[in-house]
């Protein structure tokens, strides 16, 4: 970015804004929680000041519901925090064209304590963020038994024989599966990168467009709603992609073969303690179930029987009953006799 | 021209007043208690399994000739319709004089890990509707199917027509191969063999994690900043966390029902293209001749507008209404817009046609 003559003076100003901010800020953790903040500001005042948000509000849990709502909401309130501090240090010192603010909006992301690994690359901060219990579970699990596949990875390529030949087997089988899954995860980040790269460069052509009077944006806010627009369109051009689909397949298949070899083991485990075990449990589940559609198929034919068999007895007795009597004639009435008798 | 002025001075403004809702939040959120959901008296008029049917409580009695049976889909809780008391389709649609049933999955577990999906569409939806029949003392009613449950109504109208009075579909993918659906795309490639093998049956969060990355930024990072609005809101914020709840309150998915589900209707797209079989009877909807109105979303991303909206050139009836609604997946229960026009579509559509 050009610094001009007023640069200096401007970044002065800017310092003394962030100073007004963290003085607020220290005013306004006094008053919610009665305590006050760390002096230690650093040099990202703005994004400090959220970190501590979200100890404070750690130490004073809400109800547990709404804790999860708090994280996401601190999660998602730390890039427009550091993009707020990025975007109003840098934009401070006057004009800049978009590519100048697309740098800025890269470097936001890669704020003091942020993941290495995920350096320019957005999309994949917000898919680990997001990850579920589901998946969460699953890379938890695979941490765990890291050990045990780093010892099976040392026994890939020996051969198996004898009494546990068939055992060696399986745990070579559960490293390749462990191997071929990081081979497939590593495909998918690499989609993943390209998708943010792809989303900087949507930006700027975003904020090209918006350079018409009347468009213009005036708000930090304002600004990251376009990056949202630009990083969603990026990301829906490669998921959408012949690629993504082969890659998220082949991740998804890769991660199941792993999880089926973990649940062999425990399977085997358990067998060898003597209890019951998922494929025992499943068998008797699907005997239950059949027998229990069996009976409720059952049930409805009885039912339709009952009532045919009940049709059937009505019609019976009408028939034993014999044809309806037929009516005997009346007796003429004495008008009508008399009335026969003149004729 | 520059694109971008945005003056330091009203940064740190908005900045600040980040903080001060942030600041606000920490005593909005004490004073929150559990949120409730559901705003209109029910009773369950048929349990079967885990699955209930309840009959909407109205305030007066309902004008409607037939009832209407609303069959949500297997992948979220049926509460959505009657979230609160001023975002309820029920609410509206009892109002306006109908008759409103709906079906409730309840939470499979283990023991359901091997319904299908003729166990759900012959089995029980069957029973459900003719449960409602007797209820209300008429031969015929009216389904209402939403989302994959609408895909299952289609299913049921197309063998079970007879028991039927009219359709309706809300947000309810029938061609699954469009350019635009995400999800469709996704499954593609997948060993839904060895996925459900594996899994059993499907984690609620696991598909929940799915759905959310469908739009990474906006549903993970971009609603939460949002929030930060209404921080110092207690009713918007209960509002927030009650769709909240809603959103993550999710049944895990039966295993075998979601085996079929994705091979013959994602990956196959056997609906509109042949060959779909129910418990060994084939699907055709060209079967389907009684009024059929399609009601889809214009902005939803679960259900693209593409996959919902070819239903009028694969259904065999003459009667055939579609309704384009200006929203997204959920919106078209919850919004402003939705309370006051989609009952009303649905209640003069089926006035026109039940007898």
């Amino acid at each position: 970015m050009a610094k001009g003559a007023g640069s200096t003076r401007v970044q002065g100003d800017w310092q003394a804004l962030s100073q007004q901010y963290w003085d607020a800020w220290t005013d306004a953790t006094r008053n919610a929680f009665g305590t006050t903040a760390d002096a230690s500001t650093g040099k990202m005042p703005w994004h400090e000041g959220l970190e501590q948000w979200s100890r404070l509000f750690d130490a004073h849990k809400a109800q547990d519901s709404q804790s999860e709502v708090v994280e996401r909401l601190l999660a998602g309130a730390r890039s427009y925090f550091a993009l707020l501090q990025s975007l109003a240090e840098k934009g401070a010192d006057g004009k800049a064209d978009p590519q100048a603010w697309a740098e800025c909006l890269r470097e936001s992301f890669n704020f003091p304590g942020a993941d290495a690994a995920l350096r320019d690359n957005p999309l994949a901060r917000a898919l680990r963020e997001l990850a579920g219990h589901g998946a969460k579970g699953f890379e938890q699990m695979m941490q765990g038994l890291e050990p045990a596949l780093a010892e099976a990875r040392s026994l890939l390529d020996v051969p198996a024989f004898g009494f546990a030949r068939e055992h060696q087997e399986h745990y070579q089988r559960m490293a390749k599966a462990w191997l071929d899954y990081q081979h497939e995860t590593n495909r998918y980040n690499a989609l993943i990168a390209r998708a943010s790269q792809r989303a900087f460069t949507l930006f700027e052509d975003k904020l090209g467009e918006r350079a018409e009077p009347g468009r213009q944006i005036d708000s930090v806010r304002g600004l990251y709603d376009v990056w949202v627009d630009a990083a969603e369109e990026a990301y829906a051009e490669v998921a959408l992609s012949p690629e993504f689909r082969e890659v998220y397949g082949a991740l998804v298949n890769a991660q199941m073969r792993v999880r089926q070899g973990v649940q062999r083991e425990v399977e085997k485990v358990s067998n060898d303690l003597g209890m019951p075990t998922r494929t025992e449990v499943d068998s008797i589940g699907k005997r239950v179930h059949e027998l229990h559609r069996a009976a409720k198929n059952r049930a409805e034919s009885d039912a339709a029987l009952r009532a045919e068999i009940a049709a059937l007895r009505a019609d019976v007795a009408r028939l034993k009953a014999g044809p309806p009597k037929a009516p005997r004639p009346r007796k003429p009435t004495a008008k009508a006799a008399a009335r026969q008798r003149k004729e | 021209m520059e694109s971008i002025r945005i003056d330091p001075k009203r940064a740190l403004d908005e900045a600040l007043r980040a903080q001060q809702k942030l600041a606000a939040s920490f005593r909005t959120l004490r004073e929150i208690d559990d949120v409730n959901y559901g705003a209109t008296d029910k009773e369950a008029i048929y349990t079967e399994d885990k699955v209930v049917v309840y009959r909407y409580k109205g305030k007066g009695k309902p004008t409607a000739k037939a009832p209407i049976l609303i069959c949500y889909a297997l992948v979220n809780r049926p509460y959505m319709v009657d979230l609160q008391d001023n975002r309820s389709l029920v609410k509206n649609l009892l109002a306006l004089g109908e008759d409103v049933y709906i079906i409730d999955w309840g939470y499979p577990d283990r023991a359901d890990r091997w319904l299908t999906l003729d166990d759900y569409i012959n089995g029980y939806i069957r029973r459900c509707v003719d449960a409602v029949a007797n209820h209300s003392g008429v031969k015929k009613i009216n389904l209402l199917g939403i989302c994959e449950g609408g895909a299952f109504s289609l299913c049921f109208a197309a063998l079970h027509q007879d028991k039927l009075q009219n359709l309706i579909t809300m947000v309810t993918p029938c061609d699954f191969h469009t350019k635009d659906n995400m999800l469709s795309h996704w499954t593609r490639d997948m060993d839904v063999d060895l996925f459900v093998d594996t899994l059993g049956n499907v984690p609620a969060d696991l598909m929940n994690f799915c759905y959310l990355t469908l739009k990474p930024v906006r549903l993970n990072q971009q609603k939460y900043i949002a929030m930060l609005d209404i921080m110092d809101d207690k009713v918007e914020l209960e509002n927030f966390l009650r769709m909240e709840k809603w959103i993550f309150d999710s049944p895990d998915q039966a295993g075998e029902a979601f085996r079929q589900f994705i091979k013959d209707f994602y990956q196959g797209n056997k609906l509109v293209e042949g060959g779909l079989e129910i418990g060994g009877h084939a699907i055709d909807l060209k079967n389907i001749t009684l009024p059929v109105l399609n009601i889809f979303a214009e902005q939803d991303h679960l259900v693209p507008p593409s996959a919902a909206r070819p239903l009028g050139e694969h259904v065999g009836t003459k009667d055939y209404t579609q309704l384009a609604f200006k929203g997204g997946h959920i919106g078209i229960y919850v919004s402003g817009r939705a309370q006051r026009e989609v009952p009303p579509a649905i209640h003069e559509w089926l006035a026109k046609r039940t007898r």
